[in-house]
């Protein structure tokens, strides 16, 4: 089942969800917005590999806003710490932004029950697109969960900056052949 | 939970669920397919900004198809006017339509309770793709709510038709630039 914005505003009162900073103006019918953290990494490499380490490239949004270029992968953040150890949390864009042809995040949505932070945001555009700080971005949902619950211990949701690929996170069971560097 | 497409028949049947033209035809096993509406819209401007109003041109899908141009965001519309008082609606692509790399959605699969008009479709394409009027595109599930519920009185409510971004008139709720402080859990 998926909690109503009521329900989402009760469990935060009861502190079942964390949304911090918590505003009732954000709740919707069946969800709550969130709003987008003033820090942009990309990674300057010509081809991505989950394997090695980034080379990242910082970028604080001034108060003029930004454009993004379609061509490139940006990580954002949210502005609030997001999470619950009660219900489990969706994370998606939000359709006046998916009007525009931005997507918040690249078909990752579910959050982990435990996972309470500032959630990495992967944005794209499919045409430039003109974007600021703080304004509200996106929307996370909440969800019922059934069963035994397991202690977090996963990586990301330790971090509240935003998270490039961790090579250890990805590297378990596929080794880099040698010499490929 | 979700419901099934004989549940989804039950509730339209009901009133609990709206979906006009409702065929029982389209429906799935845990969904029901939506067809293309016939209007489509993008934007005059190349480059695009959140805190103005973005104009769009929308016109008439012609009878031999629009090739979509992967540059472009689009806007389509459901042919079915959908929405529900009772339970949560969520839009996918069909996978006969994702094969063939068109999203229908950017990251915007969840519908308010209470919404009812045409969904605007954001269709984006990977490769050049040719789309049609009234095309099977996407598939909508329902889903039942845990709380009270408080209906969606929106800026979109109602639409008929691809409606354009409305984000330009949000800015009472954006936060103020604030140099924002990030917490690592481990720091």
């Amino acid at each position: 089942m998926i909690l109503t914005g009521s329900a989402i505003g009760q469990a935060v009162d009861r502190g079942e969800i964390c949304l911090d900073p918590f505003d009732r103006m954000l709740l919707n019918p069946n969800s709550y917005n969130y709003r987008l953290g003033s820090i942009l990494r990309t990674d300057m490499r010509a081809i991505l590999d989950p394997l090695e380490e980034p080379e990242l490239a910082e970028q604080r949004i001034p108060e003029g806003g930004i454009t993004l270029d379609p061509k490139r992968l940006y990580l954002g953040t949210t502005l609030e710490r997001i999470g619950s150890t009660e219900y489990v949390p969706t994370l998606i864009g939000r359709s006046s932004l998916g009007r525009l042809g931005l997507f918040l995040q690249v078909s990752a949505d579910l959050g982990q029950l435990g996972a309470i932070h500032q959630w990495t945001l992967e944005l794209v555009a499919v045409q430039p697109i003109h974007i600021y700080a703080g304004m509200v971005i996106g929307q996370v949902s909440f969800w019922h969960a059934y069963g035994d619950r397991l202690k977090y211990e996963g990586y990301y949701g330790t971090r509240s900056d935003a998270a490039p690929c961790e090579p250890a996170a990805v590297a378990n069971r596929f080794r880099k052949p040698r010499g490929r560097r | 939970m979700i419901l099934t497409g004989p549940e989804i028949a039950k509730q339209v049947d009901a009133g609990r669920i709206y979906i006009d033209p409702f065929n029982p035809k389209q429906l799935s096993p845990n969904s029901y397919d939506f067809q293309l509406g016939d209007d489509i819209a993008w934007y005059e401007a190349g480059v695009l900004d959140c805190r103005r109003e973005n104009k769009a041109i929308i016109s008439r899908i012609p009878d031999e198809g629009l090739v979509l141009d992967p540059g472009r965001i689009y806007l389509g519309c459901t042919l079915e006017q959908i929405g529900s008082d009772w339970y949560v609606p969520i839009i996918r692509a069909r996978s006969s339509i994702a094969r063939l790399g068109l999203f229908i959605h950017v990251t915007a699969d969840l519908i308010d309770i209470g919404s009812r008009s045409q969904f605007t479709l954001q269709l984006h394409a990977v490769q050049p793709v040719r789309i049609y009027r009234r095309l099977l595109i996407g598939q909508v599930t329902f889903w039942t709510p845990q709380g009270e519920i408080i209906l969606y009185k929106g800026k979109y409510q109602g639409a008929i038709g691809p409606r354009p971004s409305l984000i330009h008139l949000d800015r009472r709720i954006d936060a103020p630039v604030l140099p924002v402080p990030i917490r690592n859990k481990q720091e």
